[in-house]
């Protein structure tokens, strides 16, 4: 319940503020937000295996937006960021991949 | 929900950790989905509940979470909003180009028509003034402006051979019968002694000699006239000037050789000085001759 009251309190927040990003970060705002989903998705997977706790979910999910992020900003200044994207996102892909099958066995114990 | 306890954690024990290196890429990844850290975390917790003192960490992150996904989804509408808006401003551009490109294409037929126009009328006008050189042409050989040269007869007079009296001698009054016998009989050009008579030509005695164009003639007067020469000497005796020459020659004995000749050449009047000129008829611009 304290989770949905948070994720609404961020929609009300980002439609109230409309926060502006910056050019320079704009690129690396879809790979932060896999990178969040991916984190957000392993909480939730953690918590209906009842190995939930407060500090990890915080610390991954703050690791996982700055490495991502990190990653695709070093590959720009290499020059092979959407080379470093691509392979983010699919290995973030398949985590959420893997998460989400093992919340569904949980919610339908199929 | 459901009890998370009799969980799926046996089914899918964490491997070892020193198996990463041998198994897949794609294997590692879905066997480590979950972070390791939950386990860990959960094992040195030793099975008690977790501490709900930090709950307010997790509200905070999931907030930025939601925060973010917020200001991705607004930042890409917004970046299409601004795209459909160079778009719509590029497609205007396009289309305004367009219609002046159309205007120019419109333009250059006129310009073509408006060309071809002007180059028939170009062509017409050199016909006219073609024709107009025809004109002038004729009327420079009546008027006696222009040299001419042409078959025609060449009548030689002259005084009697021996002659007593002004009865014997060519006078000025014979040589204007002679002249208007000629132009009676068809001739078109005349010149006497290389004086060539214009409308405004007088021939008449200055003492003892002949003036033609205010030039004194000597004998033998030769008066050479271009016209057909099959029929302008038969015509010139039905005349009344050619009448008086036949008289004069066989009475007088005066001298009066007719010859034909196939070329003459007729030397040009000096041009008269113009006084008063008026076009006889205005609308020139028709061709017609004045």
């Amino acid at each position: 319940m304290i989770a949905v009251f948070g994720m609404i309190l961020g929609v009300v927040l980002g439609l109230i503020f409309k926060p502006d990003v910056p050019l320079w970060m704009e690129p690396y705002l879809p790979i932060a937000v896999v990178a969040a989903m991916d984190a957000v998705f392993g909480a939730l997977r953690a918590y209906f295996e009842g190995l939930f706790s407060d500090k990890v979910f915080v610390v991954s999910f703050i690791s996982n937006v700055v490495i991502a992020a990190l990653i695709v900003f070093i590959g720009d200044k290499l020059g092979v960021g959407a080379q470093l994207s691509t392979g983010v996102v699919v290995v973030l892909g398949i985590r959420i991949f893997t998460n989400v099958a093992a919340i569904r066995r949980h919610l339908f114990h199929a | 929900m459901t009890d998370p306890k009799h969980s799926t954690v046996a089914a899918s024990p964490p491997p070892p950790r020193d198996s990463a290196a041998t198994l897949g890429l794609l294997g590692y990844v879905t066997a480590h989905a979950l972070d390791d850290d939950y386990r860990e975390v959960a094992r040195a917790r030793g099975g008690r509940p977790p501490a709900r003192r930090t709950a307010w960490l997790t509200v905070l992150v999931l907030a930025a979470f939601m925060l973010l996904i917020i200001t991705a989804a607004t930042q890409t509408s917004r970046n299409a909003v601004a795209e459909a808006h160079e778009r719509a401003d590029l497609v205007k551009q396009v289309k305004s180009k367009q219609a002046t490109v159309d205007a120019a294409n419109t333009l250059i037929d006129q310009l073509r028509a408006q060309n071809s126009t002007l180059t028939s009328d170009l062509a017409s006008n050199d016909k006219l003034s073609s024709g107009t050189r025809t004109t002038l042409g004729t009327l420079g050989v009546l008027s006696g402006i222009s040299a001419v040269h042409g078959p025609g007869v060449e009548i030689t007079v002259d005084d009697a051979p021996e002659s007593h009296s002004t009865r014997q001698t060519v006078l000025d009054s014979d040589l204007q019968l002679l002249v208007n016998g000629l132009w009676q009989s068809g001739a078109e050009a005349i010149a006497i002694n290389g004086e060539r008579l214009t409308a405004l030509t007088a021939v008449r005695q200055a003492g003892s000699a002949i003036d033609v164009n205010y030039h004194n003639l000597s004998r033998p007067y030769v008066v050479r006239a271009i016209g057909n020469p099959a029929t302008m000497p038969a015509r010139l005796a039905d005349t009344a000037g050619g009448q008086a020459w036949l008289d004069l020659h066989q009475q007088l004995g005066l001298r009066f050789d007719v010859r034909t000749r196939t070329r003459l050449d007729l030397p040009a009047a000096d041009v008269p000085t113009l006084r008063s000129v008026k076009p006889a008829v205005k609308q020139t611009a028709k061709g017609e001759t004045p």
